[in-house]
């Protein structure tokens, strides 16, 4: 997955060698900061519920920093999500040589249209994301797409900065 | 501006949501008046539940063949059912691999050679994070032809 906003770029691949956890690592891009750095990230499944039309999820994710400003983290991830709709939230606290601080985000979204396996599928959403560095919500629209192996999805937030994912399923 | 823009997403969303409610509703209700499903009867009286026109198409090139059809529980998005295709294309014996995301069925098509074991399908698709509920195992051979469609 390739991520990017205003402060960093960056990319992060990750493997699972079951469905129960994964490994990542994230290289960062600190473009403020003009610093490069690694991410080692683990993903936990903590609880799953699929249904006919819906799948449930709840991750403990936690990440320790190889350079940077050494900041590690840990939190949870949650989704739900049926063919037509998304909600999906996540909470990390982060510590790092600087200063400890939280973040917190809710993204809820919906497809405007159905599509069969293969087709180009749309979402549109809002994402609302919480810094306690400067405790404020920051609330923006989300447009996602994916097509086969390939998923983007793209924003712009209350600051006009780009926030953008775009992942690759090998 | 951003807090109209907000308005503009959520409100037709809201709207969608409950049109889209009834429309599932009613054709929740077609499935069982057997429009646009198959409904196929098997030897051991089991009943499993297909898209008749996409079934027909899976199997046209498939004489032959082994046709497993798995329901599965939690597959509600194209993106994160890629890997049940990707898992099963590398399997000796598959031939082809339908995913109909509508009905939560897959459909793999085997050589007749294939030994098929539940158990594998059924833990290949868990790794993948959904839940298998049911796997029928057909021969297309005995299918072509039935006149499903007309059913």
């Amino acid at each position: 997955m390739v991520f990017s906003n205003e402060m960093r770029d960056a990319a992060y691949y990750h493997y699972s060698p079951s469905y129960k956890y994964s490994l990542g690592i994230e290289l960062v891009d600190e473009k403020k900061a003009m610093k490069n750095h690694a991410n080692f990230r683990y993903t936990y499944l903590l609880n799953r519920k699929n249904t006919q039309n819906s799948q449930r999820n709840l991750y403990f994710q936690s990440s320790l920093s190889a350079g940077g400003n050494d900041e590690n983290s840990y939190g949870f991830l949650g989704d739900w999500e049926t063919r037509r709709y998304f909600i999906g939230f996540g909470a990390q606290k982060l510590k790092s040589n600087l200063r400890d601080y939280d973040k917190q985000f809710f993204q809820i979204g919906f497809s405007p249209y159905l599509g069969d396996y293969g087709d180009l599928h749309s979402w549109l959403m809002i994402k609302s994301k919480h810094d306690s560095r400067t405790d404020k919500w920051n609330s923006y629209p989300v447009i996602k797409f994916f097509k086969g192996d390939y998923l983007l999805e793209f924003g712009v937030d209350e600051n006009n900065e780009p926030d953008i994912h775009f992942t690759i399923r090998f | 501006m951003r807090y109209l823009l907000f308005s503009i997403l959520i409100v037709p969303s809201l709207a969608l949501a409950e049109a889209t409610m009834h429309t599932d509703h009613s054709n929740h209700g077609a499935h069982h008046s057997h429009e646009g499903h198959l409904h196929t009867q098997m030897v051991d009286g089991a009943e499993i539940q297909l898209d008749a026109e996409r079934f027909d198409k899976f199997v046209a090139d498939q004489s032959g063949s082994q046709i497993a059809v798995v329901s599965v529980i939690g597959m509600v998005c194209d993106f994160c059912a890629r890997g049940i295709e990707k898992t099963f294309q590398k399997e000796t014996g598959v031939k082809k691999i339908d995913v109909d995301l509508a009905n939560g069925k897959v459909l793999i098509a085997y050589t007749a050679a294939a030994k098929i074991v539940n158990k594998d399908i059924e833990q290949k698709i868990l790794s993948n994070g959904q839940t298998v509920t049911d796997i029928q195992i057909l021969t297309a051979q005995s299918l072509i032809g039935r006149g499903f469609n007309n059913e």
